[in-house]
């Protein structure tokens, strides 16, 4: 049992040590991914497929000229 | 030909990223979208520049950066939304995304300053590395360090959450499930 818990708090001591401050283990880890993949998640409006699109015959026009 | 679709395609992917970043700069979805077009378009334009098989993402999110922080300096600090019209025009949908703790959350960090925010954000949650988000934000990897660390800190006080060390990741997560505001 002993041992059991020193392993438990050297786990807890490596997942909250400075290489990983913000990980899972944490609460503001987990917040802060749920907040960016909600955005992330969201469908990309069909603007910007229509910019590339844009952007991508303007360059083959001018190639062509 | 075949390389500017493959970069095309690669732009086209990064996008959800971007977005997401911009968002988390500008507090605001439709500015945020603003500057992902500023950032393609000044993408598309430099793609001779952007050398192959080095960090895509990386490079964009500097690109995005810097038209942020230049736009920020031509207007002033308007940029920053007034209390609350993040919350009102982001496009998350809190019947998809859950919960007010979230919501807290989100005006939370809306508190931070900028350079403490964009930090946590990169080091947090658009997985770069220290070395990387360091490059993106052209400064030293201590001040990345130091920035997420505060951040950190000022999140904890806000949000009340204290203690974080202290729970295994079980109890974390139940923790959390159970309780509402995160109080």
């Amino acid at each position: 049992m002993n041992h059991d818990d020193d392993t438990a708090q050297q786990n807890v001591a490596r997942q909250s040590g400075p290489l990983d401050p913000l990980g899972s283990n944490s609460e503001i880890g987990r917040k802060l991914k749920q907040f960016y993949d909600g955005i992330v998640s969201d469908q990309v409006p069909d603007r910007f497929m229509d910019l590339l699109s844009q952007l991508e015959a303007a360059d083959s026009s001018r190639k062509k000229d | 030909m075949s390389d500017g679709l493959q970069f095309k395609q690669d732009l086209l992917g990064a996008i959800p990223s971007l977005r997401a970043f911009g968002v988390s700069l500008t507090q605001n979805s439709d500015k945020a979208d603003d500057l992902v077009q500023e950032t393609l378009v000044k993408a598309w334009d430099k793609q001779s520049s952007f050398q192959p098989g080095t960090n895509l993402k990386a490079w964009l999110f500097t690109i995005l950066r810097n038209e942020f922080y230049s736009q920020m300096r031509k207007r002033g600090r308007e940029v920053q939304d007034s209390d609350g019209a993040m919350t009102a025009r982001l496009a998350i949908h809190p019947s998809q995304h859950g919960s007010l703790d979230l919501e807290d959350f989100r005006t939370a960090l809306e508190k931070l300053p900028e350079d403490q925010r964009e930090a946590i954000i990169l080091i947090g949650a658009s997985g770069f590395s220290y070395e990387e988000a360091a490059e993106i934000c052209d400064c030293a990897v201590g001040t990345i360090k130091s920035r997420v660390s505060r951040a950190r800190t000022r999140l904890q006080d806000i949000l009340k959450v204290s203690g974080e060390a202290d729970y295994g990741p079980d109890a974390i997560s139940s923790h959390v499930m159970g309780s509402g505001a995160g109080v």
